[in-house]
Parts: structure tokens; sequence; C-alpha cells
């Protein structure tokens, strides 16, 4: 099965080229002279930010049996019964055909990418994260810390899987986002990523001229694992000049630099990819006798590319597996979830023994995971809920 | 020129040679001296302002000797064994000392001898002068009692008995003056005569080590300094070395022209030696204090001190001649942000074994925490059950400073969790709930007596956009007259 991405119809980079030549149209012969010109803009400009990032590739121009498809598209053509392609992915695609999408990043080795192990964003990724890179991800709003923050924890926790073990990881953040988002809690972060609290460096800087600072001189070593730097809001001072200087530092250090903006605004930045992170409403506990309503299971994060130079803008639902440190994609398993929370309705909330009106011990007690909540065997059975134990509604 | 201080009158208390060619006195009253001479100028005596001002000159004074010691108020030691033969002898010395701050327009007597009781006497009653040593009795004996150092009273009495010179002092038999007058003339009289030592305490440790550099042109750059910083620490390297020591804490002084001292410390995360690590570390602390550091006509001693050296491990190289050591870089790259931006600038979390969520994990600074040390994994010992717990409770992975109160309108049990609750005043609808789990304060750290802390109930709580928290409730409800409140503590991923 093709992974659930986005089909290709916002986008116009990536298409079949022999379906159109097929289906040839009047329109598209008519504007292929001006669409020549537009794309020789769009290589001299390509041409140019290559030379910048550094990152020219081999080829920049286009196949020849290519040069007539290159018209401007109409979005709606894409998901026309004649397009039947249009869920394709990246390896149905010729490298013929990716020269002009995937720049620079089609003949880098593969080990340039963090596989985040999530079939549908890593193929939208075309590989995964760049790995020595300044990667960007944003959280809408400063409640949203809790996804962003963890979303970036569970890449490094990859990272440190993947890479030699017992580098330190930086963290890097502004008095400000520490103080309105929460320190990072080391017991946490074992808990959940593994990342011993030996391994973590925090530098709290009281201006962001100071944590931008620390953050290029961080960027450069090798001595660490990866470096975070957080920061809210928009400031003026992270511009593009800044963050090319972080991603230039990572990119000769061969090590990653996550920006972590809580409540920013997409603005023009030099990082390569942008992720936009929320919460996703996490699964029921699996248990034995299969998933203990009402529970919470392990995170879950709701992942949009809000940029990136060779990927399909799409969204995705990714677990994180605690245990496993691996993230799991999740399909159509959510609403399976409800379903099931629906046909077997227990209270959700677990009844306090000192209550007043103490729920009888259940009678059967279930096995939990290892980071299972204490109070949960007391989770009274379905008939004898008491009658303010009204199942509740989600949202 | 005149200033004077309160004692229930005002009365002057220090005056200028215009106002003693007045006939002006110490201890007179202003109300007097302005009757005599109405223009008189009056200041206030400032003595907090005086005693930064010896202080600043005590700094100075660094430059001849490391040991400088403040006498009094108006007053330094200067403890110069040693020290003579840089400056090309004691008259050459005392004569740059007193031609220097001649420039910086003070007016100052000096003394040299050989015990710190002659050389007081000589700067405070002949001026300038050189006692040779065994010359101290000729130096005292003319003088009056004041010269010895001794208190008021006493001195009034010895007058009394007629005794008004040191050397009658001195001539007097031991045993009654002792007996009389108390332990303290005698031994003030033997310190002078150095036949008891006397140690000058120095207003600041000594470093262990210092190497300086006297510019024939004074300096101003930063640059400059630093290349300085880097010449001064080559030699200084050679001293660790033979000591096997390393920096732990460096001091740069840098001393201007007009009399100004900058004193730039820095301290590492590991013993450190090498020239151009320390020239890196001094490189971040002046980019720092760019604005506070003051050139002015620029600096012509420029002095790079080890405050504090530690043993300096040596370290196995590979074949290639390359040490491969990870946790020096971050060492270094620690020590350099906290050269620039503090202490706390790079902190490390170090696990306590507390159940309070927030006493489990202390931050320390880089420097000083704990290193790690890979605990023995021996069957049969107790584990260390901080780093692989048993049971490992779910813990949120950002933890706030101090737990927010949030508003909490309705709970669907007594003891549940909240159906919805106000946080930041936004509106939060509880979908899931996870808990209680119960934290019971640490009792044993409480003071007898004091009413315990009230236990917290901490719930795991899914909004209905799916983000996940740590609420907690702190008492339980008719514990007290009043409902218990409620907290945010942190935020799950």
């Amino acid at each position: 099965m093709t992974p659930p991405m986005t089909p290709l119809d916002s986008s116009g980079a990536l298409w079949n080229p022999r379906e159109h030549n097929r289906n040839d149209c009047e329109w598209k012969l008519t504007v292929m002279a001006t669409s020549a010109v537009a794309r020789e803009t769009v290589f001299a400009l390509r041409r140019q930010i290559a030379k910048i990032e550094r990152t020219l590739p081999e080829r920049l121009q286009a196949p020849a049996g290519a040069a007539p498809v290159d018209a401007p598209r109409n979005p709606t053509s894409d998901v026309t019964p004649q397009n039947p392609t249009a869920d394709v992915t990246h390896k149905n695609i010729t490298p013929g055909d990716l020269t002009i999408v995937r720049r620079g990043l089609a003949v880098a080795p593969p080990d340039a990418f963090l596989r985040t192990g999530a079939e549908g964003l890593d193929t939208a990724l075309s590989g995964g994260l760049p790995k020595a890179a300044l990667s960007e991800i944003h959280g809408a709003a400063t409640r949203d810390a809790g996804a962003v923050a963890g979303f970036a924890l569970s890449l490094v926790s990859l990272i440190l899987k993947q890479g030699p073990p017992r580098l330190p990881v930086l963290w890097i953040g502004t008095a400000e986002v520490f103080r309105e988002a929460g320190f990072p809690y080391a017991r946490g972060l074992l808990g959940l990523f593994g990342i011993e609290p030996e391994q973590l460096l925090f530098s709290e800087a009281p201006r962001l001229l100071d944590a931008l600072w620390t953050a290029e001189e961080a960027a450069r070593m090798t001595a660490l694992a990866a470096v975070i730097l957080e920061v809210r809001g928009s400031p003026q001072r992270l511009d593009l000049t800044a963050t090319r200087r972080l991603h230039a530092r990572a990119q000769s250090a061969g090590r990653p630099v996550f920006l972590l903006r809580q409540a920013g605004e997409p603005e023009p930045t030099a990082a390569p990819v942008r992720l936009v992170l929320s919460a996703a409403p996490s699964a029921p506990r699996k248990t034995i006798a299969g998933p203990l309503a009402g529970s919470m299971g392990r995170p879950a994060f709701t992942v949009s590319i809000g940029k990136s130079r060779t990927a399909l803008p799409g969204q995705f639902t990714l677990e994180w597996n605690p245990d496993e440190r691996n993230f799991e994609e999740r399909r159509a398993r959510e609403g399976r979830a409800r379903q099931e929370r629906a046909a077997n309705p227990v209270a959700v909330v677990s009844a306090s023994r000192r209550g007043k009106d103490p729920a009888p011990a259940s009678g059967a007690v279930l096995a939990f995971a290892a980071v299972g909540s204490p109070a949960a065997g007391d989770q009274p059975s379905p008939g004898e809920r008491a009658a303010h134990h009204r199942p509740r509604r989600a949202g | 020129m005149i200033s004077h201080r309160q004692a229930n009158a005002q009365r002057i208390t220090a005056l200028d040679e215009r106002a003693e060619a007045l006939h002006l006195k110490r201890g007179m009253g202003i109300a007097d001296a302005r009757a005599m001479h109405p223009s008189i100028d009056v200041v206030e005596a400032d003595p907090e302002a005086d005693r930064r001002l010896l202080e600043s000159l005590a700094d100075w004074c660094d430059r001849y000797t490391p040991l400088v010691a403040i006498d009094a108020a108006d007053g330094l030691f200067l403890d110069v064994t040693g020290c003579t033969h840089l400056f090309g002898g004691e008259r050459a010395m005392l004569d740059d000392i007193l031609s220097r701050f001649f420039h910086q327009g003070f007016d100052v007597r000096a003394g040299l001898a050989a015990t710190p009781g002659a050389a007081w006497a000589a700067a405070r009653f002949s001026g300038d002068r050189i006692v040779a040593g065994g010359e101290e009795e000729a130096l005292l004996a003319p003088l009056p009692l004041a010269a010895l150092r001794i208190e008021p009273d006493i001195r009034a009495s010895l007058e009394s008995v007629g005794l008004r010179t040191a050397g009658a002092v001195m001539a007097a038999p031991r045993a009654p003056l002792a007996r009389r007058f108390g332990r303290s003339l005698l031994l003030r009289l033997d310190q002078a005569l150095g036949r008891l030592d006397e140690a000058v305490s120095p207003r600041l440790p000594v470093a262990p080590l210092s190497v300086e550099r006297h510019l024939a042109e004074p300096i101003m750059l930063t640059d400059e300094i630093e290349r300085l910083v880097k010449m001064l620490a080559t030699t200084l390297k050679v001293d660790l070395e033979r000591r096997g020591e390393g920096a732990r804490r460096l001091a740069l002084l840098l001393f201007r022209v007009d009399g100004a001292v900058s004193r730039i410390a820095v301290g590492t995360s590991r013993p450190l030696r090498e020239p151009l690590l320390i020239q890196k570390l001094f490189h971040e602390r002046l980019a720092a204090l760019e604005q506070d550091i003051d050139a002015g006509y620029g600096f012509d001693l420029v002095r790079l001190s080890v405050l504090s050296a530690a043993a300096f491990d040596m370290q196995q190289a590979d074949l290639a001649g390359e040490t491969r050591d990870d946790g020096a870089d971050i060492a270094l790259f620690a020590d350099r942000i906290r050269a620039r931006l503090g202490d706390s600038a790079v902190l490390k979390p170090v696990a306590v074994e507390s159940h309070l969520p927030e006493r489990a994990v202390a931050m320390h600074p880089y420097a000083e925490a704990p290193q790690r040390i890979s605990p023995p994994k021996k069957p049969g010992k107790i584990q260390d059950t901080s780093s692989k717990p048993v049971f490992r409770p779910e813990r949120p992975i950002r933890l706030f400073r101090s737990p927010e109160p949030i508003e909490v309108p309705a709970t669907e049990m007594p003891e549940g969790p909240p159906l919805n609750f106000r946080w930041r005043r936004a509106l939060y609808r509880v979908a899931r709930a996870e808990g209680p789990e119960r934290i019971a304060p640490e009792w044993w750290r409480e003071a007898s007596g004091q009413e315990d802390a009230p236990t917290r109930d901490y719930f795991r709580i899914e909004d209905s956009d799916g983000r996940r928290y740590w609420l907690y409730r702190q008492g339980l409800y008719g514990a007290s007259q009043l409902p218990p409140r409620w907290f945010m503590h942190g935020v799950f991923a």
C-alpha cells in the first residue's frame, strides 16, 4: 500500500512527465514558450541558492525529454481520473526526473539522512531529515511546547540510538522560553527517550543574542550528538543570516541542530526543512486483554511539513514508542480506537479509595506496560459504575 | 580644603598645607575655624570613598609585590622581600613608588625597613627613609611614643610617668613595664625592633604562580592584550609542567598607566595549561567585558596569575600523536560559555534520590557537577535505583520551575481529575485523564512541630486537542475549610 501522503495536488514539483506526454492538451502547448523562460528563471534562482548553500548538484539542466512538460500546472488536473499516478512516490520516478527536484540531495550519501522510521514521513522528506543541517520544528502556540520538545527529543533519541553513544546533547534556550514552556525535566527524558541525565547539558541564556552565540559555538562541535536551540516567538535577530550561520556550522560539523520555535511565525530561514508539530490524541494503552479504554498510551504527534525544497506538503500522525525507541505511523488506527472506546465505555477516571463513594475493586486486574499509572488497578468494572460515572466524550 | 566629621560636633579631621598655614588644627570645631577664617572650604568626610581609594591603591601596588596589606585608614604595607632587585634596589624602588604616586597626584610618605613596625615609624615620623637592618633602635629612639603603634591610653599613661620618647621606653626595665602597661606595649616594641616576627596579612590571597610583563609602551587594544596573554601563558606553562599541575582558576591583572587596575578572572572545568586555550578563554571574557574595561591611556603592566591549580592528568596519546577526548572539547566549550555568560551558563542535571519531582533533579554548573562514574554493575549489589528503577512512573518532559495555579471549576468526583480547567486564562477541556498518583511531602525534611505540607495527587490529563499535562491537587477535600488548590506542574510529550 502506498503511504497516505497527500496526493500531489498542490505541488507541481513531482509528477510523471510521461503521463503528460500521453494526455497532451492543447493549452499546454500554447503556454510552452512562456514556461521555458520561467523555467530558466527558476533554474537560475536554484543555482544561486545552491551556490549559497554549497550544495551545488552535478546537473542542473532538465533531461531532454522533460522539456515540454514544465508548463504551469492547473492543480485540479492532478486529481482528474486521467492521472492515475497521482499517488506516485519518489521511488517510482526515474532518476532523470529527479534531477530538477532533488538537486543536491539526490547525490548525497544515504546516511546523510535521519530516517524517522515512519514510512510516509521518510518518503515525503525523500529519505528523512538531513542529519548535518539545521532543522526547524515549529509549534503553533506555547502550549504545544510538550509536543515540539517531545518530537525533537525523539529525533535525538534516534540519533543516539544509531550514532556513537554517550555523546552529550546540548539544549540551549532563552530564559523566557524556559519560564513559559517549562524547563526540560531529566527524569522524564530518561523515561521516555532513554537519554541519560549525564548526557544532557542545558544552557539558559538571558538574552537571545547570547543563546544564538552559544548555539553557533555548539553547532561547530563534533563532540555533541545534537544541539537544540529553543526560541519563543519570532524575534528579529533570528533572521536569514543567523540561521544561515547555524546551518553552515551544522553542515561542516556534520551534526544536527534543531531549532525549536514556540509560537513562531513561519519566516524565511536557511533551514532546509521546517516541520510544524502539534499534539495528537493518544491511543489507549495496550494490555494483554486488549486496549484499555480511557487510558493514555504512548505520546503521539501530528507532523506537517511546513517547508522543504524537496518534500511534498503532508500531514502525518506519529506515535513514539518509548520502549523500542522508534516511531510508528498511525493511520486508521485512531478511528478504530475511537470505535472501541464507544463500544466499551468505561469510566475514564479511576476511582480513588478515599472518596465518599468508594468504588468496589474490579474483578480482573490487568497487566500494565512498564509505564503504567500506579492507580490504574482501581478501575471499576463497567457494570458497577456509580451513577455519576458517565462516560465522557472527548473534546 | 578641610574635611570634617560629625561627632556630635563638626570637627576638622584632615586639612591640607594651606589650612595648616592658617594655624588650623585637627580636632578643632568647624564653627571655631569658620570664626577664624570665614573663607575656608569645608568638605564632608566620606570614609567609604577613602576606603575604596585605598583599596584601588593597594591593587595598584600589586605591581611591586603580591603581598599588600591595608593598614588602618590611611596606610599600606608592602612586603617587598625578594622584590627589590626587580626594580633596581631598595632606593630605586622607593623612588619609583614615590614618583609614580606623585604623578598620580598623591602626597605619599614612605619608609622602608626590615620590620613593619620600623617601616611604619619611618614613614610617619622621619619621612622617605630607608632603615638598614639593625638600625631600628637608632631610628626609634628619638621618636615620640606614637611611633610605637600603641593604644592612646597606654601612651597617655606612659607620658604621665615621664616616658615621652620611644628611646626612654626602650631604656626602661621590661618587667615593670609589662606589669604596669600590659603585654601589648612590649609586643609592639619587640616587633618594631625585629625581636619578634610580625606577619603582614595580604589583602588578596597570594597566587601560587604568576607571570608578568612590564611594557615600555602602554597597550590598549584587546588583540594586543590577548597576544600578551598567550605569551605569558607560554611562560606559565613551563612552571605548571614542572609542578605537574594545571590551572583551575586564572586571573589577568591589567595595570593602567594612571593607576587603575582591572582584574579579570576565568575558571576552567579541567586543569589547563595549554597557552592557546588559555588565550581563548580570556578572549571570551574580554569580549564579554568589552564595555567594562576602560583602557584609558593604556596598560603598562600585564600579569597573569594562577589562583588555584590542580593536578594535571597526563593523557596517553595514540601512535598518531592524537589524543581523542571528546570530554576535553566539551569542557573547553563549557569554559568558554562560562567565561562569557557567567558561572551558571552551562548546567548539567544530576539525579537526586527524592520522590518529589522538583527535587529529583538538581542542576549543577558544568564545572562543579560531579563527574560521571560508571556504576559497578555487579550482581548481588544494590543497584543505583536512580538510573534503572524497577517501576518507572511516567514523568513529564518539561517541568515548570514553580507550579502554576490553575482554576478548576468542577471535578467529576470529589477526588477525581477536573472536567475542565483554566490555565493562563485559557480554558482547557479534559478529554482523558489518568491518576491520581499521590506524592507525599518529605516529612523527614520538615522541622518538627511544623504542620505537614499537604500531599499532592497528580493526574495526567489530555485535553481535547491531544496535549498532555501534569496537574496536581494540593491537599484533600474536607481537610480544611478551603477547597484544595490545583496546580499545573509539567507538560508531557
